[in-house]
């Protein structure tokens, strides 16, 4: 589905992304692991179109998005849930959410669609009419990764979903990662938090200073002994 | 005295319009446009060639010239803002390029049309009796124009699909983009919709006042007060901003002389600045 | 083609780099300048090079505060007008000479920079900044345009006396009445003293602390440096040496209006006379000064269309050489 090819990324003139290919089939949960700064979350950046590669190109089922701009990747089924969750504080959580379906393509059976987010995540329900700025980091995670939903992707992307939430709403977060899965939506995940990711991700990539470094099954990683030593602490 | 405070509120509609433009633009694309007088300014020609030259009633000339201002600011954009937009220097880039903008607005509507002051006709005659003073309906029509005017750009801003894109692209672009939301086209209609909204602005002021190429310079600056007073970014502020500087004005003169009601805006800033910078209404979001 | 167009982006002058590095560009065009008199005696070129570097030293004062400490002026012109009103009224009120009111002029508009600067020390982002002090600038000009009495608005205040005669030992008495050669030596003397200045300011500590002011405030904070110091100096500095440019010129054109010393018009100028030569750098303004004035003033043939030009000059620069034309065309030695 999505095919990464020789992916050189700059910021200015640093160079922060060499050469790197992966790829993620249909159906996956694919993660791409890697300390602070390994160029993850550049990776998802120009994935999305929020940055531009100097050299490289993706294909996402053949057809080449590395010269799209990011509205347009995304109203091809690449949506992406930030890291940060980067929702609009002054805009309730329904209008977050309705906006995720802003491309002309996801605006029909928009009603619709929202309903399903909302039972997928009922805490939202609730809180459909609060302002975003005023949530807890857990419930913004659900409506940063609803209204990337909302936009009926076929490749969903979440980068760092982890990051500065309780273990407790991490791993309800992740049990919703395998539900999108199950409902059909494939997964790509960028995670610091090695374990858990490795626990649900089907294959995986480590990435370290913007160079592949190790890649194969998630189960293999997570037995591996150097993976282990350097990112699981073990 | 209710005259003097029923024509600090049709200034303070004026305002209204002139700062909603600005804070539009400020909240979204995060700058200062210097050519805002220029929007007003052009207006203010666009209805006077279509009420003059072509002979339009003004129902017709106003919204047309509204919409020739509003396309105005949509090539300028592309022009002249599209390209600075993610270049380094954004904070310095867009002041100069409006200011620039500005000069060659003035000289040309100058050239074109030359440098006397053009009249226009009241749109209605007369007026009516209220409260003791007579209200030129010309005034009346002002303030209820943007009454409504306001009324409809912030349903619009709330409840369509193209509001809302443009709230989150004021409140984080990359999340935006990331939407599937165009931020640059986003941009163009804000900039398109500033002109109309300031061409608006000259329109109904025009019988009033005349028209010349320099009629907007007095009121960019009173504008960026006004969006000071309320809080750049903030719409509510700009409409609050408005009336309050228009009424405080007609008290100005009410108390002391008309020759000083310029000076209060000034002053206002400066204290304003001062004590609270972000405005009455900070940088809320809308 | 490519290949000529290649070489035509990559031109630069071919100066040795010892001979202009630094400041020292300067000294070669004072040098220059200095010895225009003695070769032609066409009084309105020597106008025009007064006029420059008015124009320059000005915008050398600007580019302090904007270029260099970051702080986005747009209120210059009420230094500029200031020190010319004040040096003018001073010396036809009081009867001073002009030469104890130039440098008053330069006093009392440093004193306008700290009264302005104190608001600004709280205002972080750039169109703050520039709205305060436009407002500020339009302050003063709706007032010198209202105090008929004092100023005579825009009826225009003539019948500034010249500059009195100076008695230079060894050379003679040299007579401002009606002369413009003397006139071009005070106002070259005042140039260099002020670039000479502002070079010994943007080399010292003081300088640093300025552009770290400028690329962050934050950061600069906390390496220790006392920012509400260094703000402030920078609009005190900057406001003196426009008001002491502001008092020549009062001294020179003998006559004021507030719109022609103290309107948007004098900032657009400075803008784009920075802009050309390039913000931030020593030279730029310099350069930019220079180019426009000379430009312009010969260029009267397109008269009524100049302004049109200056408009659309902006624009073209910030689209296409934001950094201005010294960075592109001397040699990386001559630029800081």
């Amino acid at each position: 589905m999505l095919d990464v090819q020789r992916l050189d990324v700059f910021y200015g003139d640093v160079q922060v992304v060499w050469d790197l290919s992966f790829s993620v089939q249909d159906g996956e949960i694919v993660t791409l692991l890697g300390a602070n700064g390994a160029g993850k979350s550049t990776t998802l950046k120009t994935l999305s179109g929020l940055l531009r590669p100097r050299r490289g190109r993706i294909l996402f089922d053949g057809v080449p998005l590395e010269r799209l701009a990011a509205y347009e990747i995304v109203a091809r089924g690449v949506a992406q849930v930030p890291e940060g969750r980067r929702l609009w504080p002054g805009m309730t959580v329904v209008e977050n959410l309705l906006l995720g379906a802003y491309p002309r393509a996801a605006r029909q059976g928009v009603e619709a669609a929202l309903e399903r987010v909302l039972t997928l995540f009922p805490a939202l329900a609730e809180r459909r009419r609060q302002l975003a700025g005023t949530l807890s980091g857990g419930e913004q995670q659900m409506v940063a990764i609803g209204r990337a939903l909302m936009a009926r992707p076929r490749l969903l992307m979440l980068d760092e979903p982890s990051l500065g939430l309780a273990p407790k709403i991490v791993e309800r977060i992740f049990g919703v990662v395998q539900d999108i899965r199950r409902q059909g939506v494939t997964v790509l995940l960028v995670e610091q938090n090695a374990h858990l990711a490795l626990s649900v991700a089907d294959r995986a990539y480590l990435l370290e200073t913007g160079r592949l470094v190790l890649s194969g099954a998630g189960r293999d990683l997570l037995a591996d002994a150097e993976v282990r030593r350097a990112y699981l602490g073990i | 005295m209710i005259e003097q405070l029923f024509n600090g509120l049709v200034s303070g509609a004026v305002y209204a319009l002139m700062a909603s433009g600005l804070s539009l633009i400020w909240g979204t694309l995060k700058m200062l446009n210097f050519a805002h007088g220029e929007f007003y300014m052009l207006g203010g020609f666009g209805v006077y060639l279509g009420l003059l030259l072509a002979g339009f009633s003004p129902l017709l000339a106003v919204p047309l010239a509204m919409l020739g201002a509003g396309v105005v600011g949509i090539v300028a954009g592309r022009l002249v803002i599209h390209p600075l937009l993610d270049q380094p220097g954004w904070d310095v880039s867009p002041v100069i390029a409006t200011l620039g903008l500005s000069i060659l607005f003035q000289n040309l509507a100058l050239h074109l049309w030359g440098e006397r002051f053009k009249n226009i006709p009241y749109y209605i005659e007369g007026g009516v009796d209220l409260l003791g003073i007579r209200m030129a309906w010309q005034r009346v029509l002002i303030v209820a124009v943007t009454v409504v005017m306001i009324a409809v750009v912030v349903i619009a801003l709330r409840r369509t699909w193209w509001g809302r894109a443009l709230r989150a692209t004021a409140q984080d672009r990359d999340a935006a983009m990331l939407a599937g939301i165009n931020v640059y086209a986003v941009y163009l209609w804000t900039m398109g919709l500033a002109a109309a909204l300031a061409a608006l602005a000259a329109a109904m002021l025009a019988p009033i006042y005349s028209v010349n190429p320099w009629m907007g310079t007095a009121l960019l600056l009173k504008a960026f007060i006004v969006c000071v007073l309320g809080g750049l970014g903030s719409l509510g502020g700009a409409i609050l901003g408005g009336i309050l500087l228009g009424t405080t004005e007609s008290l100005t003169v009410i108390l002391w002389s008309s020759e000083w009601k310029d000076v209060v805006a000034f002053v206002l800033l400066i204290l304003v600045l001062w004590v609270r910078p972000a405005g009455l209404l900070g940088t809320r979001e809308w | 083609m490519s290949e000529v167009t290649g070489a035509v982006a990559r031109a630069r002058l071919a100066l040795p780099a010892r001979l202009v590095e630094g400041g020292r560009a300067y000294f070669w065009v004072a040098a220059a300048i200095a010895v225009v008199p003695a070769i032609s005696a066409d009084p309105y070129f020597i106008h025009i090079l007064i006029l420059s570097m008015m124009h320059a030293a000005l915008v050398s004062s600007w580019n302090l505060l904007t270029g260099y400490a970051g702080l986005f002026s747009f209120g210059h012109q009420a230094f500029f007008g200031l020190g010319a009103y004040v040096s003018a009224l001073m010396a036809m009120r009081l009867g001073l000479s002009p030469w104890l009111t130039l440098f008053a002029g330069g006093v009392v508009a440093a004193g306008a920079g700290l009264l302005i600067a104190l608001p600004c020390l709280r205002l972080r982002a750039p169109p703050y900044i520039a709205i305060a002090t436009l407002g500020f600038a339009e302050i003063c000009r709706f007032v010198a345009t209202n105090l008929v009495g004092l100023t005579r608005g825009e009826l225009g205040l003539w019948g500034i006396p010249e500059m009195t005669a100076l008695t230079v030992p060894g050379v003679g008495t040299l007579s401002f009445t009606g002369q413009r050669v003397p006139y071009f030596y005070l106002m070259l003397g005042l140039w260099v003293a002020i670039m000479a200045l502002l070079y010994r300011l943007i080399r010292s500590p003081f300088g640093l602390a300025l552009k770290s002011v400028r690329d962050s405030q934050d950061a600069a904070e906390s390496l220790g440096v006392d920012i509400t110091r260094t703000k402030v100096a920078a609009f005190v500095i900057s406001a003196f040496l426009a008001g002491l440019v502001g008092s020549f010129y009062a001294h020179y054109v003998l006559i004021l209006t507030p719109s022609a010393v103290l309107s948007v018009g004098v900032m657009v100028e400075i803008v784009a006379m920075t802009l050309v030569g390039g913000l931030g750098t020593f030279l730029g303004p310099t350069l930019g000064a220079f180019t426009l004035t000379l430009m312009l003033e010969y260029l009267r043939a397109l008269g009524e269309y100049r302004l049109l030009i200056y408009g659309a000059l902006l624009i073209v620069i910030i689209l296409f050489m934001p950094e201005g034309a010294v960075q592109r065309l001397l040699p990386r030695r001559a630029r800081f």
